[in-house]
């Protein structure tokens, strides 16, 4: 009978969306392993978030409401995560694939002795052993990694790959003790949030990105961003448009940006170079708006459109809203 | 002050990477190792420090490689760096982030630092996993994806990247940074720096002058894959002409409507 932990990343008491996806991926691996789920919410806000939690299939929620979360990087974290890894000995800790769960997750890795498997699209159980499926070489190939020399491991999940799953856990909520006096290393001088309640583009379900074809910044706050508000998304951005300075880094999809699985992802302007189809390619469906019949994204978008985006986006995003009767 | 950088050699993205079907690894053959993308930031970030800080700065390159990698890691030296350790042993081969991150943090604590810098992350495994790790093992803070970074006597402040903003970070060296490619625009290498490389001392380190106390490598490892398969590959779509901005929205609306998305 073997645990699961899920690491719930969450920023001043606001979860991230895949927290829940992990929550509900715990619960269905700790099933399978005969254990329980268990979830560890650190820093402000941790106990309203707990309640929250309680919607969903957790057995065991850890709550620290420790200031020092937030106050110092990452070190308060990981020391909390590892005093449940070993009070409760569990087969697999997930963390989610985004900045702070990979640090949260390699860390753990290294001062435990675990396993770390990254950028996991699939968990399950086969012939006893956790297998972490992820994709690699951009997504070239299909690795599937059990973990070896050791009986557990750090699983860090790519967010949108698990569907939440509303349905209460027993949800018995305990405070964690506060590690023994120490001095943590990194402090935080300032947090400062540029763009408030916006979406990340790992976590959004849709994603309207545009690419050169889009000609500056000004497309990208008004008919991107509007699309991208009709849908529910985020907006994201080719290297192009990201080096030409239209847009902030943290927009990036492709190689040296993020790699991300949404439902839709819509590419404006974009023509698909290898470096871009390596971050979208696990993408449900893709939609291309582009001036050019002969760009690299028509041999693998679902529907490539030719057109000029400038008309199309504004027309798009006006039938979207009368569809989801959405005001304007 | 003495800055190291870590770099990784990989394939070239743009090189035609295949599967073979019958053993499922990679066909390396043809396939061309570049300096990785991210660790160009790197050391351009650690470049400007040495530029900003002066006197006795040096910056020291770093790779875990075989030993033929050594006129990649000459790239890394011709952009300007002062010279490079090299850990290379066959032994080594195999290794998982675990196992990467400990010897290479047993050779850094040889080669010595005041201050690493690395790439986040890597083209071709892309787990971003290894600053993290190393920073664990060698003890000392890690500030992870800065997009700005500064020395200031022995403090080390920067600006860390958040999904909606940033972070203002400050620590204590020695520690290890991960920079951001909104950092910088990395310089390309100079005639001069080209030349000047060749010259520059390149230290070979092997597994047996580091005092390791676990297993490396493929003995080592924490993880195994059990099966490597191609991924399925995207098909060709659709392909409409609009006639104008109206008719490209039916389209895709309808297309949308299709696939239950709207």
């Amino acid at each position: 009978m073997r645990d699961v932990i899920a690491f719930i990343e969450q920023h001043a008491g606001t979860p991230r969306r895949v927290s829940f996806e992990l929550a509900t991926a715990a619960k269905d691996l700790a099933a399978e392993l005969g254990g329980k789920a268990h979830a560890v919410v650190v820093g402000k806000g941790a106990s309203t978030l707990a309640n929250t939690l309680k919607n969903y299939p957790i057995d065991v929620i850890h709550v620290a409401e420790d200031a020092d979360a937030d106050a110092y990087l990452v070190d308060p974290l990981v020391d909390y995560v590892e005093s449940v890894a070993k009070a409760t000995g569990p087969a697999v800790i997930l963390v989610p694939y985004t900045m702070i769960g990979r640090d949260v997750g390699s860390r753990i890795a290294a001062r435990l002795g675990g396993g770390l498997t990254a950028d996991v699209t699939e968990v399950h159980v086969g012939g006893g052993r956790v297998v972490s499926v992820s994709p690699k070489l951009g997504g070239l190939t299909v690795t599937s990694c059990a973990f070896k020399n050791v009986d557990y491991g750090i699983v860090a999940v790519r967010p949108n790959t698990f569907a939440a799953r509303e349905q209460s856990g027993a949800g018995e909520v305990v405070q964690l003790e506060k590690p023994a006096t120490k001095s943590y290393p990194i402090k935080i001088e300032d947090d400062v949030v540029e763009a408030a309640g916006e979406l990340g583009v790992e976590e959004a379900s849709t994603v309207v990105s545009g690419g050169r074809g889009v000609g500056g910044p000004e497309p990208f706050t008004t008919i991107l961003k509007d699309l991208a508000d009709a849908l529910g998304g985020a907006v994201g951005a080719s290297r192009a448009a990201v080096d030409a300075g239209w847009v902030p880094h943290s927009h990036q999809v492709g190689q040296t940006g993020k790699t991300i699985s949404p439902q839709l992802y819509i590419a404006v302007g974009i023509s698909g170079a290898i470096q871009h189809k390596v971050g979208m390619r696990t993408a449900g469906t893709i939609v291309a708006i582009n001036k050019d019949a002969g760009v690299p994204i028509g041999e693998f978008a679902d529907l490539l459109v030719v057109g000029d985006l400038f008309q199309i986006v504004p027309e798009l995003t006006k039938r979207v809203r009368e569809a989801k009767a959405v005001p304007a | 002050m003495k800055i190291v950088v870590t770099v990784k050699l990989v394939p070239d993205t743009n090189a035609d990477k295949r599967i073979d079907p019958a053993t499922k690894r990679l066909v390396r053959t043809g396939v061309e190792t570049v300096l990785n993308p991210f660790d160009e930031y790197a050391i351009e970030a650690a470049l400007q420090l040495k530029e900003k800080l002066g006197g006795d700065t040096t910056v020291t390159i770093f790779s875990m490689a075989p030993e033929t990698g050594k006129e990649i890691v000459r790239k890394a030296l011709a952009m300007g760096a002062d010279d490079a350790a090299m850990l290379s042993d066959a032994g080594l081969e195999g290794s998982d982030v675990w196992g990467t991150a400990y010897a290479m943090a047993q050779a850094l604590k040889k080669v010595g630092f005041d201050l690493i810098v690395c790439g986040t992350q890597s083209t071709d495994a892309i787990t971003g996993e290894l600053p993290g790790a190393l920073a664990e093992y060698l003890g000392v803070p890690g500030l992870t994806y800065l997009r700005k970074v500064d020395v200031d006597g022995t403090t080390v402040r920067g600006e860390r990247e958040t999904d909606n903003g940033y972070q203002k970070v400050v620590a204590e060296l020695p520690a290890l940074v991960s920079v951001t490619k909104s950092i910088n625009e990395p310089r390309y290498p100079s005639l001069k720096g080209i030349m000047g490389a060749k010259k520059k001392t390149i230290t070979t380190l092997s597994l047996a002058e580091l005092a390791l106390d676990r297993p490396v490598g493929s003995d080592g490892a924490k993880t195994e894959v059990l099966d490597l398969a191609a991924a399925p590959v995207r098909g060709k779509g659709r392909m409409v002409n609009a006639s104008d901005g109206a008719d490209g929205a039916r389209i895709i609306v309808e297309f949308l409507r299709e696939k239950k998305l709207l």
